[in-house]
C-alpha cells in the first residue's frame, strides 16, 4: 500500500477565505493510500516546503499532493521540495484548487469545498499510482545555425562565434549586409550606415568560426534541442568561388542590363553581378533569370573574358546536411507591396513616387545618383517634397493593422536630409501620429520640424499627376480642413512585413507565426527571443517590426541564449515521453502517422515472446523528439503505447475518484 | 409530487497548453462559472482515448467536455 501525504495550503485568503481548509485536510485523511494530511497558510514559503520535507520522512511518505494553485505556476516548486525529501519529482500531484476552483466560486463555498475535495481525490487516487520517472540526457552538438545574414544574424553569428562555437551563417542573396547595409543614414545619430554596419561584414567572412554560405538556403530541418540536421541548398552561382579574384572584368563585359534590386530598381546592373562594391563576398554570381547563355542558349562573353577560367554554366544547385544544436532565425522583413494595394497613390504608375527605401537609395553616396536627391522621372532636383506615412501600416483596410515602429524616425530623417541637402526645398509630412519612442529620437524629430518640415495630421486621400508634378491630396484633420500639395516628389513611409518566403521556411523548421505572418515569440513577455520549437531562437524583424539598436539587443539576446544551449555538453529531457510494450507492438505504424513531432520510427528489434525471441518491426520512441503528447497511446490499435507521467492507470483511477 | 433538481457532473479534459491554462486564466480573471465542473489535466486532447470518455460516463457523469 502506498503512504501519500496530501498537503493543502490556504494561500493567504486566496483559498482558505472560501473553503474550510482544515477540513479538506481531515476529509483527505480518509482517501484510499492517504497516510498523512495536513493544512498550512503558504505552502510554496520556505516553512511550508520544510513541513512537506519532514512530514515525508516522518510519516514515511512515497507520494506527494500538494491542494494549492495551478500546477503550472508551482509543480517546479514543489518538484524541488520533493527532492529536497529525498523522493523522486514525479511522484508529486497538484490538485488545482485555487484558480479552478476557489477564484472562480467564491460565492458558493459549499460546491466550491465539494469540488477541491473531489480534485484533491482525484489527484490523490493518481498520486498511489505514480512511479519515479528519471529525465535522461541527450549530447549536444555544439555549433549554431543562423539563417539570414542581416544585421540580427551578422550580430547573433559574431556573439556565438566569438564565445568559442562555430557557427554556420546561411544567407541566400549573393552578399551579407541584409536591408541596413542599404540605408543612407541611420536615426537619430545620422551615422553612415554602411560605415558601421560593413566592418561588421567583413568581421563576419574574415572569423575562423564562422562558415559563411551566400546565395543558399535553409530547405530542410530535422532533430531536436542541440540535435538538429539542417539541410543546405547552395544555389548555383556559375562562378567558381575559389577560382574567381573579384577583378571584375566579367561584369564590365557582360551585355545584359537588369533593373538592380540593391537600388530597388532606381538603376540597373549586369546579369553577372556584384550588388554593392563592399559586398561580401565580394566576388559574383550569375543572375540565370537574365543572363543571356541561360535565356539565349549563347553570348558566353564573361566566361571568354574571366582571366582565371572561373565561369561554369554547368554548375548546378547542391544540397547537403550538416548537424548544429541551435537555430537563430534572423530573415528580417520586406517592405509592404504598396503599390498592389494603394490605388489612389497610383498603383506605383509614377516614377516620382518612390518608398522610403528607394528614397535611402537616393540619398547614399553608394547610391545611382550619387547622393543627390533628384527626381526618378527627369533628374530635376525637387522643390517642394511630400513624404506620406502609415502606407501600409495602420491601415486596417489594407490589411495591415500594426505600426512599422520605424517609419515616424525614418520620415523624420529624410525631411531632415532633404532640408539639409536641398536649400530653399518645402518639406510636407502628413501622418496620424508621431510615434518616437526611444533614446534620443523625439528630441531629433523636433530637431527636423524646427528645421521646417510642415508635418500635417491626416491620410492623403489621393495623388495623381498634374503636368510633369503631382498633385497630393489630403485632409488636415487638426484644421478640418482639405489640403492639396502641389509636389515634385513623393516619398512613402512604407511599412514593414515578414520576408518573402517566411511562412515556408516557418513550416520547414516547425515554427508557428502570429496573425501578420511574422514568426511568434514563445512568449511575447519572457521569452521574446525564443520560438515556440525548443532550440530554435529570433532575432530582428522576423520576429515583428524594429529599429536598428532593437534588432542588435534581439542578435545578441539569442545568441547568449544560444550560447547557454552550446555550453552543455548534454541536455535533459523531461521524461513524461511515451513509451511502447515491444513485446506486443504489431509494428503498424499508426503511432508514427499521428506523432506530430516526428519522434516514432520503426525499428527491426530482437523481440521476445514467451520464450522464442524473434526479429521484429516494431515502433520506437526517440526522448529526445517526444514532446509527450500521448496521441500515439490513442491511435495504437494494440493499446500497448502508454504515457509517463499520464499513465492509462493513473488517468482512469482520475476519472474514477473524480466522479465519486 | 415535486423532484429536487439533481445537480449534474461535468467531467473536462482540458489540454495542459491551451484550455487548461484558460481555466487557470479564468481562474486569474476571477471569471465564475459552475461548480459542478471537475477539470482534469491532460498534456493534449489527443490523449483523451474514446474508453476515458465512456469510463466517465460509466461512472455517473452527466456530461464530457473534451477541450484543446
Amino acid at each position: 500500500m502506498r503512504r501519500i501525504g496530501v498537503f493543502c495550503c490556504w494561500c493567504g485568503s486566496n483559498i482558505g477565505g472560501v473553503i474550510d481548509v482544515p477540513r479538506l485536510a481531515m476529509e483527505a485523511l480518509n482517501l484510499p493510500a492517504v497516510a498523512f494530511s495536513t493544512d498550512y497558510k503558504y505552502m510554496c514559503s520556505e516553512p511550508g516546503q520544510e513541513l512537506i520535507v519532514r512530514a515525508v520522512a516522518e510519516h514515511r511518505l512515497d507520494g506527494v499532493v500538494v491542494a494549492a494553485c495551478s500546477p503550472r505556476i508551482h509543480e517546479a516548486t514543489f518538484r524541488q521540495t520533493l527532492e529536497r525529501a529525498g523522493l523522486n519529482p514525479y511522484l508529486l500531484v497538484m490538485a488545482n484548487v485555487r484558480e479552478h476552483c476557489t477564484w472562480v466560486h467564491p460565492d458558493d463555498p459549499e460546491r466550491a469545498f465539494a469540488k477541491a475535495l473531489a480534485l484533491v481525490r482525484g489527484a490523490a487516487a493518481k498520486a498511489a499510482r505514480t512511479e519515479p520517472l528519471a529525465a535522461g540526457t541527450l549530447p549536444v552538438t555544439r555549433r549554431a545555425l543562423v539563417i539570414g545574414g542581416g544585421i540580427a544574424g551578422i550580430q547573433a553569428a559574431l556573439d556565438i562565434a566569438d564565445a568559442g562555437f562555430e557557427v554556420l551563417l546561411v544567407e541566400r542573396e549573393p552578399t551579407i549586409g541584409g536591408k541596413m547595409v542599404l540605408l543612407d543614414k541611420t536615426f537619430p545619430t545620422l551615422d553612415c550606415s554602411a560605415c558601421i554596419s560593413t566592418p561588421k561584414m567583413v568581421a563576419v567572412a574574415q572569423h575562423p568560426r564562422i562558415r559563411l554560405f551566400t546565395y543558399a538556403e535553409v530547405v530542410g530541418l530535422k532533430g531536436f534541442l542541440g540535435n538538429f540536421e539542417v539541410t543546405i541548398r547552395q544555389k548555383a552561382r556559375s562562378v567558381d568561388h575559389g577560382k574567381c579574384t573579384g577583378c571584375g572584368a566579367c561584369w564590365a563585359k557582360c551585355p545584359a542590363r537588369v533593373p538592380n534590386e540593391y537600388n530597388l530598381g532606381l538603376d540597373r546592373r549586369k546579369a553577372i553581378y556584384v550588388p554593392f562594391p563592399q559586398a561580401v563576398p565580394n566576388k559574383p554570381v550569375i543572375d540565370r533569370r537574365h543572363c543571356r547563355q541561360f535565356t539565349r542558349g549563347r553570348c558566353g562573353v564573361c566566361q571568354k573574358v574571366c582571366p582565371v577560367g572561373a565561369i561554369d554554366y554547368a554548375e548546378e544547385d547542391r544540397e547537403w546536411q550538416e548537424r548544429v544544436g541551435a537555430v537563430v532565425v534572423a530573415t528580417g522583413f520586406d517592405l509592404f507591396e504598396w503599390a498592389e494595394a494603394y490605388g489612389e497613390y497610383g498603383y506605383g504608375r509614377y516614377p516620382d513616387v518612390i518608398t522610403g527605401l528607394q528614397f535611402e537609395r537616393l540619398a547614399n553616396a553608394a547610391g545611382p545618383t550619387g547622393g543627390k536627391i533628384v527626381r526618378p522621372s527627369d533628374g530635376a532636383v525637387p522643390r517642394t517634397v511630400v513624404f506620406v506615412q502609415c502606407v501600409g501600416s495602420r491601415d486596417e483596410a489594407k490589411g495591415r493593422e500594426y505600426c512599422s515602429r520605424v517609419c515616424c524616425m525614418y520620415t523624420a530623417k529624410h525631411a531632415w536630409q532633404v532640408l539639409e541637402k536641398i536649400p530653399e526645398a518645402e518639406v510636407f509630412v502628413f501622418y496620424i501620429d508621431v510615434r518616437t519612442a526611444g533614446k534620443a529620437y523625439e528630441e531629433f524629430y523636433v530637431r527636423a520640424r524646427r528645421a521646417g518640415a510642415h508635418y500635417i495630421r491626416g491620410r492623403v486621400a489621393r495623388i495623381y499627376p498634374e503636368g510633369n508634378r503631382l498633385r497630393v491630396v489630403g485632409t488636415d484633420t487638426l484644421l478640418g480642413r482639405p489640403v492639396e500639395v502641389p509636389a515634385d516628389l513623393v516619398v512613402l513611409a512604407t511599412g514593414m512585413v515578414p520576408a518573402a518566403g517566411s511562412g515556408e521556411l516557418a513550416r520547414i523548421l516547425g515554427c508557428g507565426l502570429d496573425k501578420d505572418g511574422f514568426f511568434q515569440e514563445a512568449h511575447p513577455k519572457l521569452r521574446p527571443v525564443e520560438a515556440g520549437t525548443a532550440g530554435i531562437f529570433l532575432a530582428g524583424t522576423c520576429q515583428g517590426p524594429k529599429d536598428i539598436p532593437d534588432t542588435v539587443a534581439q542578435g545578441s539576446a539569442a545568441a547568449a541564449k544560444v550560447v547557454g544551449l552550446l555550453v552543455r555538453e548534454e541536455i535533459a529531457y523531461e521524461p513524461t515521453v511515451a513509451m511502447v510494450d515491444q513485446t506486443r507492438c504489431t509494428g503498424c505504424g499508426k503511432c508514427r502517422a499521428v506523432c506530430p513531432f516526428k519522434a516514432i520510427e520503426l525499428v527491426t528489434r530482437q523481440v521476445r515472446a514467451g520464450t522464442a525471441v524473434a526479429e521484429r518491426v516494431v515502433a520506437e520512441v526517440n526522448p529526445g523528439l517526444c514532446a509527450g503528447c500521448g496521441n500515439c497511446t490513442v491511435a495504437c490499435p494494440s493499446g500497448v503505447i502508454d504515457l509517463k507521467g499520464f499513465t492509462n492507470e493513473q488517468l482512469l483511477a482520475e476519472v474514477d475518484a473524480l466522479c465519486l | 409530487m415535486s423532484v429536487t433538481p439533481r445537480e449534474p457532473k461535468i467531467v473536462a479534459f482540458c489540454c495542459n497548453w491551451c484550455s487548461y491554462a484558460a481555466a487557470d486564466l479564468a481562474g486569474i480573471t476571477r471569471l465564475r462559472y459552475p461548480a459542478v465542473l471537475r477539470i482534469l489535466r491532460v498534456p493534449c486532447s489527443g490523449r483523451v482515448h474514446p474508453q476515458l470518455v465512456l469510463r466517465a460516463l460509466q461512472r455517473g457523469a452527466d456530461a464530457v467536455l473534451v477541450s484543446g
